[in-house]
């Protein structure tokens, strides 16, 4: 189904109103020429004033005429492309807003921007040209031929004869003109990506005395897209001459023709003129014609391009149950869970445990064990291939999302924090907190005193990914975005990693307060400790769970895990407070 | 005839230039006085290729002359025809003609063919040249702009330089002469009708004036509603995880729908006020075609023109708007061109590292001391104030202390990242600022907290620390670095391609790469930032096993978070606020019961 195209529908009237303007600004021009022909052959060789002047003056008024259309016709074809383009970039959006996590994670951010702006820009120009010239261009074409036709035949054959043949050539060097303009594509691609990982990594190859290497690295590949463009363009440029000269070579043809059968009285002069602006207003449209073919293969790639996205699929709503039961306690079990990603890597193996209300569960394990999945289940981010989730023994499948997800605060490990206010921020978490709860979330996160030490305090304004403040900060707004819409469930994705000892022990004291169940991913043995007990993890699988002395007694991984971080213990001081 | 048919065919190249031209266009609002200065360096960058460019315009000269004789010869053919003149025949004449019309083609290739070279070849050293700048640009100058729009000016600025050079010299120079060669003939075929289609220009240029003095400001507009757009997507889209977390869909969704719609009512006012323009002209043309054919007509009753004459003028009308119109449409682009010209010349212009009277040093011993050393970034409160001490060759230094205290800013100095603003650094006894960067930084391992990984196999980012290593040797470095074992687990071994910043890899694993990058560099002095934390506890021992060789007789500045690292060091530097507050052994500093004391303590209480 295509999505893109069916959007169009709804302006349906309107672009029709578009075609019959551009129908008739078309007609004008065709019959242009016509009546040039006419006012030579009946008025200037006979030299008749009057019938001069008569088709003087049709001929102004039709151009005027056709002008009128032509600009009624850009207001409409604009309200069209562009409320097209408008309810386009909503939809894919919305869309993209009702993806599964899973499904949009196939996607880079870059990719959906450039599919948001430039592909639905693309589409939007073609859909503005579709209804000025592009299909003005091959009705002028054919209408042109008839008209030639209906002027003198045997002239006009010349014309329609060739035509045909210069359209199959233009086809031809379309697709090889277009196959090269890819590579072009690509090899740009290539020198904007070593751009970029020039740009990020600046320090690195400073540090490493690496310009010069990068400059080799640089310039190959921009030889490289300058030999493809090079290319590109001069095998363009190579069709227009060669139609230009095939068409010209028509009209001397006419010419050549027309002498003939003016002398032996087959035609008139007039039609003999008329016959020859016809060709070459032929010969402009068939120009045109490469471009729009152009236009249309781009805007053909941004459809499929949009397309891709409308055809993901949406969040799947299984179940309605009541959360009324759940809100009060949140026990958490995991049934033998299996989880792997498109690319059939098992990340999560046989994952059966269970939380009981307002425990704390601490999670360690090597990167890469499947932690962050593990998390990424709970809220429905995504979703298990085996096995079931229970929130207070509902199957969390059949709870609405939305449902779900409000008694879930997540901290990820990556500080994602939005271009606002430190205020709106934490808001992210309850859009219904007021003030208060805001400050009291940034004081249990204890992030309240840095908060009122900025000179705006809780109304400083943070950029994209909160340029202005530390790791630690950062951290410390996304705990309190988690804490202020007060969860059930909390889980701290290696959340405290950037905090100082003190700082830590203060957060997790005023954790206490809140009435929930926590899942902590932690490196750190003194942080586990801490829980009610720990899940060791290894390559996906759950190897060892219970407390701290329970584990030192079962688990050799856990001992010398134990062992190592007491010599190379983590001093972490950077966060004390001041 | 038919001169700027293949005007179709550039704007094949143009589109795709205009589509990227709106990512992350800063709207420039320069003066025009300014923009000459940048037209003069344009054409100091297109000096090299000057003598093709003399063939180029000669050919246009050439071109341009065939293009204005097609029209007059059917013209003057038709009169043959019509009136039987019989002074030339008619064969003569249209054989004449083919010879026309195949020059014509043939020229019109040949230019094309050979600006396109020219074009692409002044743009790809414009390129390089740019990159190569870059590379030698204070790190400060990064610090201060976004990666993006450094970015749009690599690519889509001097995209829009290609594609000006591409089609405006020849646009310009082929349309001027066109309209000077074409009312020259005109005037020698009928002064009375050249007045009357000249009459066409002063509503031409009116009218032209009145539509870009109105999308001029919104086509900004747009841009910078684009641009928003853009941001916001980019934003959202990235923290989709919290988005979807929180439930805060419908509210984003609200949020894009207004920008969206702000981009539409400014995208429609744009689209209608330039969609007059192709309209405008068709009215030019149409009316100038009938105009010509009605005085014509009247004329031709008189006996003052003949009938070839007035289909000559028609042809002319025609190649008389399409320069003209093909002049505003250059203009457009142009103005585009030079904008984005400028924005890559003003990058050039900042000046390089300066690195005169500077000298390489080679073999080490790896001394260093900070002499009463003082440095603020760009007019903030000075980050570190009057450091001083001293390291010995091979000794190892810890630098602790909160965030924001300074550490940081000490290597970034040490490393000539940046210069202090008042003392100086002696390395060996040498000034760091009588010794040239780049041999320098060639004394120095970098094992830093954010691993960068390139997109390339992993062999290629570990040789990354010594370009003329084997493949041997980078083995070797990978298996001295403990990262031998889990690099051949992966699928290619050593040949793995690494995709976007190495996501593939863990944290620790990357760590581990960087670790065999330095030994492979093997550097009289190291720096190393310590990880504080994602990396799990098998490999973090991997890594401290690693650094435990690579820091042997080796001068070592360690921005520390280990217990082992510190208590091993030769000395600890404990900074706050930018000033060294304690400084000495372990033993040393926890005698003193300090704020190195009380650090420790708090560390030691939660391992125990």
């Amino acid at each position: 189904m295509n999505y893109v195209l069916k959007a169009l529908k709804p302006y349906k009237k309107w672009m029709i109103v578009a075609w019959i303007l551009m129908i008739i600004e078309l007609f004008v021009e065709l019959l242009l020429p016509f009546i040039m022909g006419k006012m030579v052959d009946e008025g200037i060789l006979p030299r008749n004033l009057q019938l001069v002047v008569f088709w003087g003056s049709i001929l102004i008024g039709l151009s005027l005429f056709s002008f009128t259309s032509g600009i009624i016709n850009t207001f409409f074809a604009a309200k069209v492309s562009q409320s097209f383009a408008y309810d386009i970039r909503n939809q894919a959006f919305q869309k993209i807003q009702r993806l599964s996590f899973y499904e949009l994670n196939r996607f880079s951010t870059s990719a959906v921007v450039t599919r948001l702006t430039n592909d639905v820009h693309q589409v939007q120009i073609t859909v503005f040209m579709i209804l000025r010239v592009f299909f003005r261009v091959p009705l002028l074409i054919i209408f042109g031929c008839m008209m030639a036709l209906l002027v003198n035949v045997r002239l006009a054959l010349i014309l329609t004869c060739i035509i045909p043949f210069s359209i199959i050539f233009l086809f031809l060097m379309m697709r090889r003109g277009i196959r090269l303009f890819t590579k072009v594509q690509s090899s740009l691609d290539k020198l904007n990506r070593i751009m970029r990982e020039n740009l990020a990594a600046i320090r690195l190859i400073r540090a490493f005395n690496r310009g010069l290497y990068e400059v080799n690295r640089f310039t190959e590949v921009n030889k490289d897209l300058q030999r493809n463009t090079q290319l590109a363009l001069r095998f363009v440029e190579l069709t227009g001459p060669i139609l230009l000269f095939v068409m010209n070579a028509c009209i001397v043809l006419i010419l050549w023709f027309g002498h003939f059968q003016l002398t032996i009285g087959g035609a008139g002069a007039g039609e003999v003129v008329a016959i020859i602006n016809y060709g070459m207003r032929i010969t402009h449209s068939l120009s045109m014609l490469s471009w729009i073919m152009m236009g249309i293969s781009r805007a053909k790639a941004s459809v499929d391009r949009l397309n891709e996205i409308f055809h993901l699929e949406d969040e799947k709503e299984v179940g309605q149950s009541e959360t009324a039961s759940l809100v009060k306690r949140a026990t958490l079990e995991f049934n033998h869970v299996y989880f792997s990603y498109y690319s059939g890597r098992e990340v999560l193996k046989d994952i059966h445990f269970q939380v009981k209300n307002g425990q704390t569960v601490a999670v360690l394990g090597a990167t890469g064990s499947g932690k962050t999945t593990l998390f990424q289940l709970i809220p429905r981010l995504v979703d298990p291939d085996k096995g079931t989730l229970y929130l207070s023994g509902v199957d969390i499948r059949k709870i609405p999302r939305n449902k779900l997800r409000k008694l879930v605060g997540y901290v990820p490990q990556e500080s994602h924090l939005f271009t606002g206010t430190i205020k709106e921020n934490i808001a992210w978490g309850n859009r219904d907190a007021d003030f208060s709860e805001i400050v009291q979330a940034a004081k249990d996160a204890q992030i309240h005193e840095t908060i009122v030490s900025f000179p705006d305090g809780y109304d400083t304004v943070i950029g994209q990914k909160g340029i202005n403040l530390s790791g630690g900060q950062k951290q410390r707004l996304t705990i309190a975005r988690a804490l202020v819409r007060k969860p059930k469930i909390l889980l701290l994705d290696n959340a405290t990693s950037a905090l100082d000892v003190q700082t830590e022990r203060k957060l997790l004291t005023a954790l206490k307060r809140y009435d929930c169940t926590i899942l902590m991913i932690t490196q750190k043995i003194t942080t586990a400790r801490l829980a009610d007990f720990i899940l060791l993890m290894d390559e996906g699988r759950i190897i060892a769970q219970g407390t701290h002395e329970q584990l030192l007694k079962e688990s050799d991984l856990y001992r010398q895990i134990n062992v190592s971080q007491r010599e190379s213990g983590v001093l972490r001081h950077e966060h004390v407070a001041k | 005839m038919c001169r700027k048919e293949k005007a179709g065919f550039y704007d094949m190249s143009m589109w795709r230039s205009s589509q990227r031209r709106r990512y992350g266009m800063p709207l420039s609002k320069e003066e025009k006085q300014f923009r000459w200065v940048t037209i003069k360096r344009l054409w100091q960058e297109l000096r090299e290729n000057r003598r093709s460019l003399i063939v180029v315009l000669l050919t246009i000269f050439v071109n341009s002359l065939l293009g204005i004789s097609g029209p007059f010869l059917i013209g003057y053919t038709l009169d043959e025809m019509i009136y039987r003149r019989e002074t030339v025949p008619i064969p003569y004449l249209l054989a004449a003609l083919i010879l026309v019309y195949l020059l014509h083609s043939l020229t019109t290739f040949l230019q094309n063919y050979w600006m396109i070279g020219i074009a692409q070849t002044t743009v790809h050293r414009m390129r390089t040249k740019l990159f190569h700048h870059l590379q030698f640009l204070p790190i400060a100058f990064f610090d201060k702009r976004q990666h993006g729009e450094l970015m749009s000016r690599v690519t889509n600025d001097m995209d829009n330089v290609s594609t000006t050079l591409n089609n405006s010299i020849i646009q310009i120079t082929s349309s001027l002469l066109t309209l000077s060669g074409t009312i020259i003939v005109m005037i020698y075929l009928s002064p009375l009708l050249t007045i009357i289609t000249l009459t066409i220009v002063p509503i031409l240029f009116a009218g032209m004036r009145w539509i870009t003095s109105r999308t001029g400001p919104l086509f900004q507009k747009q841009q910078h509603y684009l641009g928003e757009l853009n941001g916001y997507i980019e934003e959202m889209v990235s923290g989709q995880n919290i988005v979807k977390i929180y439930s805060q869909e419908d509210v984003v969704i609200e949020g894009f729908i207004e920008r969206n719609e702000k981009l539409r009512n400014v995208g429609y006012r744009a689209q209608v006020y330039s969609g007059f323009i192709p309209k405008f002209m068709t009215l030019l043309n149409n009316g100038s075609f009938a105009i010509i054919a009605f005085s014509g007509g009247i004329f031709a009753l008189h006996g003052l023109v003949t009938v070839g004459v007035i289909v000559t003028f028609a042809e002319y009308a025609r190649q008389f708007t399409r320069p003209l119109n093909e002049l505003a449409n250059q203009f457009n682009t142009m103005l585009a061109a030079i904008a984005g010209a400028e924005r890559v010349f003003d990058i050039m212009d900042v000046p390089k590292e300066d690195e005169r009277d500077a000298q390489d040093i080679h073999q080490i011993k790896g001394e260093v001391m900070y002499h009463r050393v003082s440095f603020s970034y760009e007019d903030k409160e000075e980050t570190v104030k009057n450091i001083h001490f001293h390291v010995r060759p091979g000794e190892t230094v810890a630098l602790v202390g909160p965030t924001g205290a300074g550490k940081t800013t000490l290597i970034n100095l040490l490393s000539r990242f940046y210069e202090p603003d008042d003392g100086f650094i002696t390395i060996d006894g040498m000034d760091i600022r009588k010794i040239s960067r780049t041999s320098l930084r060639e004394q120095f391992g970098f094992v830093l907290q954010d691993v960068f990984l390139f997109e390339g196999t992993i062999r290629e980012n570990i040789r990354y620390g010594r370009l003329d290593a084997t493949d041997e040797e980078v083995e070797e470095a990978a298996i001295q670095a403990n990262a031998d074992s889990f690099i051949r687990q992966l699928p290619d071994g050593y040949d793995t391609v690494l995709s976007q910043d190495g996501a593939g890899i863990s944290q620790g694993q990357k760590q581990l790469i960087a670790i065999a990058r330095a030994i492979l560099r093997d550097p009289a002095i190291l720096i190393l930032d310590e990880a504080t934390s994602n990396i799990d506890t098998i490999t973090e021992m991997k890594i401290q096993e690693a650094l435990k060789k690579l820091m042997q007789n080796r001068t070592t500045f360690v921005i520390a978070h280990r217990l082992n690292t510190i208590q091993n060091a030769d000395q600890i530097l404990v900074l706050k606020e930018g000033r060294i507050i304690e400084q000495g052994t372990h033993d040393a500093l926890l005698r003193k019961k300090g704020f190195y004391y009380n650090l420790y303590c708090m560390a030691e209480k939660e391992l125990i």
